[in-house]
């Protein structure tokens, strides 16, 4: 192993975990805001790659120019679903009903994604696929970079969202505590609504970021879904922060466990990443009172 | 209580009594039919065959049929074999293991078809070529390339295509091995999917390799669900590896050889199982395929007088070519049917030793080539090797099949 391997294994697991955390934030969201375990979460991040493929391959235009159409539309999705799919579901049993639910859902996107496109593996072929730039003697493929930069930006403005404006206090307060939001007058309805479309919105992101750099196919979201959610609940189920930061440490660990261990030991960091934090802190590393709770 | 502890309504006894004793009475009947019409000398040859046209092999389940259908198709309109005109009956295993046995074990004793013929997939082939080997029949199959099919005993079975997973690359490694100091490669960077047909492909290549004194510095094995191939790209390039070998099978390669022009990985060969035939693949990673070699079975351009015959009458009734999976179907029923004319017999009994004994001892010309086999039942061939010259796929190995010259080194990608 030289040090160029480390480094650009560093670099790569850097520019992994940047997209990890965009995608676990919108997963955490919907915990947090509506206590929903969102399986579909990744089935909506490879529709949105093949939406980008599809645009790209209609119109000939850059696929990140799709995102104009697919963010707007899967958060009226979202806002949508959670209106008219996960409200119907009893307050009581709603985590355990909505992993049927959203299961359901994931099966249904596939198969329609399925009818529509074909099995067929896709790949969008750009011309800047191939291209990467020199950084301090690794390679950074372009189209990696944009995906982190991407990721990056949506996570800025999430924060900013949540931080520093008027709904993202409501929606804070709606995850820290839902009565008490509604007694000072928060419509915790509407905002889980809202808080349910931003999390569909960042599929979007994240899969329009993906679909630069992988071949996609209908079940190949099931790939996903279970990195995701070990990275939420290691991070503390709810904690926007926390999913981030767990992101980005296990996204890094996986790239650099690949170089002694092999890529079929290194993904089972996320696993063993659970178990240890299901042993140790059930609560979650980072943040995140609300698994305490339940 | 419940309505399942009804007794059974009186009228309703009568009307499942009287629809067993029809049953019984038509399963009769159909068997006594059997009796009469087995053998006669005008009859139709019966192929009782099973496939996967449901679950998870339906795919490359379906283009089987349709090999075995335009066989059947063909040879009809040839005036038949032996001067009889060929059935096929084919029932769907529905990609069971279980179902499989259930469906050889009907056609053979229930049925009394004349000839078998083999489903896809290793996983199928093993359990139904047991129940044809008990029945003593000869028992010739399109796909199951996996060594452990020719581990099992089997004395009457027979792979219909050039060559085991394995012997992929013999013709490539040949070549390899034969260049002048100079200019062959020094050291090699393998990377496999975990799947015994893509491993056996790279591993026979990695093995004659390393054999013939290459360094092998890289030997990556991944899952196949593995999507993100940036670090086993690193690792390859880190190795600077002269040549690289891919146990792929689509995705894997797609992925794998754009991480790689990424961080600009310059091999002098590179070789990926599978993925290059796709036709998908050149769009996939753009114009940069110049030079990338693949083996493959077949082709539809092979000049074997058989498939030229095959290929244009394939074409005239399905509208496009046939496919690798049509056509090991097909030099299935080649091979059933060679047999046959030369011993002058089809029915079960001792015909099919004949049919058994004389295919050990002779050569068959197929739309895959001419073909021999082991007592195993391995074919004695290798793969074509094709390579991406001036933007196409082309024969480059073995000489005497050749399309384009062989390029080493690769232009840069």
């Amino acid at each position: 192993m030289t040090g160029t391997l480390l480094f650009q294994s560093l670099v790569l697991g850097v520019l992994l975990g940047g997209l990890y955390a965009l995608l676990a934030a919108g997963l955490t969201l919907y915990f947090g805001v509506m206590r929903v375990v969102m399986i579909a979460h990744s089935a909506f991040l490879i529709l949105a790659a093949y939406l980008a493929w599809f645009f790209h391959q209609q119109t000939g235009m850059d696929p990140m120019l799709s995102l104009v159409i697919t963010v707007p539309l899967f958060f009226a999705v979202g806002v949508g679903m959670q209106r008219l799919l996960i409200t119907r579901l009893r307050p009581a049993t709603i985590t355990m009903m909505s992993v049927l639910l959203t299961f359901a859902v994931a099966l249904f996107i596939e198969g329609m994604i399925g009818f529509v496109w074909g099995g067929t593996q896709r790949r969008i072929q750009l011309p800047y696929s191939g291209d990467s730039v020199s950084f301090f003697g690794a390679q950074i493929a372009v189209v990696k970079l944009i995906a982190f930069g991407l990721a990056a930006l949506s996570l800025a403005g999430l924060y900013l969202l949540l931080k520093h404006s008027r709904f993202g206090q409501a929606l804070r307060a709606t995850i820290q505590h839902r009565e008490a939001a509604q007694l000072i007058g928060i419509h915790t309805n509407r905002v889980a609504g809202f808080g349910f479309g931003i999390g569909l919105a960042t599929a979007a992101v994240g899969g329009t970021a993906l679909s630069l750099d992988a071949t996609i196919y209908p079940s190949l979201h099931w790939h996903w879904i279970g990195p995701l959610m070990a990275i939420i609940v290691v991070g503390g189920l709810g904690s926007i922060p926390g999913a981030a930061i767990a992101a980005m440490i296990l996204g890094i660990g996986q790239s650099l466990l690949q170089v002694p261990l092999g890529t079929t030991w290194a993904q089972t960091i996320f696993y063993v990443a659970l178990f240890a934090t299901l042993m140790l802190r059930p609560q979650g590393f980072f943040g995140g009172r609300l698994a305490q709770r339940f | 209580m419940s309505p399942l502890h009804t007794p059974l309504h009186p009228r309703r006894r009568g009307v499942a009594a009287a629809a067993c004793v029809a049953a019984t009475a038509l399963v009769l009947t159909a068997c006594s039919d059997d009796g009469e019409t087995g053998g006669g000398a005008d009859d139709p040859i019966v192929v009782g065959i099973s496939l996967p046209l449901t679950g998870d092999f339906s795919e490359p389940g379906k283009g089987v049929q349709r090999g075995y259908e335009a066989w059947a198709e063909f040879i009809n309109e040839d005036g038949g074999l032996l001067g009889r005109q060929v059935e096929l009956k084919i029932l769907d295993d529905q990609s069971s293991a279980d179902r499989v046995v259930q469906d050889y074990e009907a056609l053979i004793a229930q049925d009394e078809v004349d000839l078998v013929f083999g489903p896809f997939s290793t996983r199928l082939v093993v359990p139904s070529a047991r129940v044809a080997e008990e029945y003593g029949m000869l028992y010739v199959e399109p796909a199951g390339a996996a060594n452990e099919v020719f581990e099992q005993g089997f004395e009457n079975l027979f792979y219909a295509a050039p060559a085991v997973a394995d012997d992929h690359y013999n013709y490539l490694a040949e070549q390899i091995l034969a260049m002048p100091d100079g200019e062959r490669p020094q050291t090699v960077a393998v990377a496999s999917m975990d799947d015994p047909f893509a491993q056996g492909t790279a591993y026979g290549l990695r093995d004659k390799l390393a054999e013939g004194g290459l360094d092998v510095v890289v030997d990556e094995v991944y899952p196949p669900n593995t999507t993100d191939f940036s670090s086993i790209a690193a690792k390859i390039d880190d190795s600077g590896a002269d040549m690289v070998i891919g146990g792929t099978q689509y995705q894997d390669a797609v992925n794998l050889i754009v991480a790689l022009q990424q961080l600009d990985y310059q091999p002098q060969l590179a070789a990926f199982s599978t993925a290059p035939t796709n036709p998908e693949f050149a769009d996939a990673i753009g114009d940069k395929t110049e030079g990338i070699l693949s083996p493959t079975g077949y082709t539809e351009t092979a000049s074997w007088p058989s498939n030229v015959d095959f290929v244009k009458r394939y074409t005239e009734l399905h509208g496009n070519p046939p496919g690798e999976d049509e056509a090991n179907a097909y030099t299935t029923g080649q091979v059933v049917a060679a047999a046959v004319e030369a011993v002058g017999c089809a029915e079960q009994g001792e015909c099919q030793q004949q049919l058994i004994d004389w295919l050990r001892e002779n050569e068959v010309d197929t739309v895959v080539g001419p073909l021999t086999w082991d007592e195993t039942g391995k074919p004695q061939g290798a793969h074509l090797i094709q390579q991406y010259v001036d933007g196409e796929i082309q024969i480059v190995l073995p000489k005497d099949a050749q399309e384009a010259e062989l390029i080493h080194p690769k232009p840069k990608w």
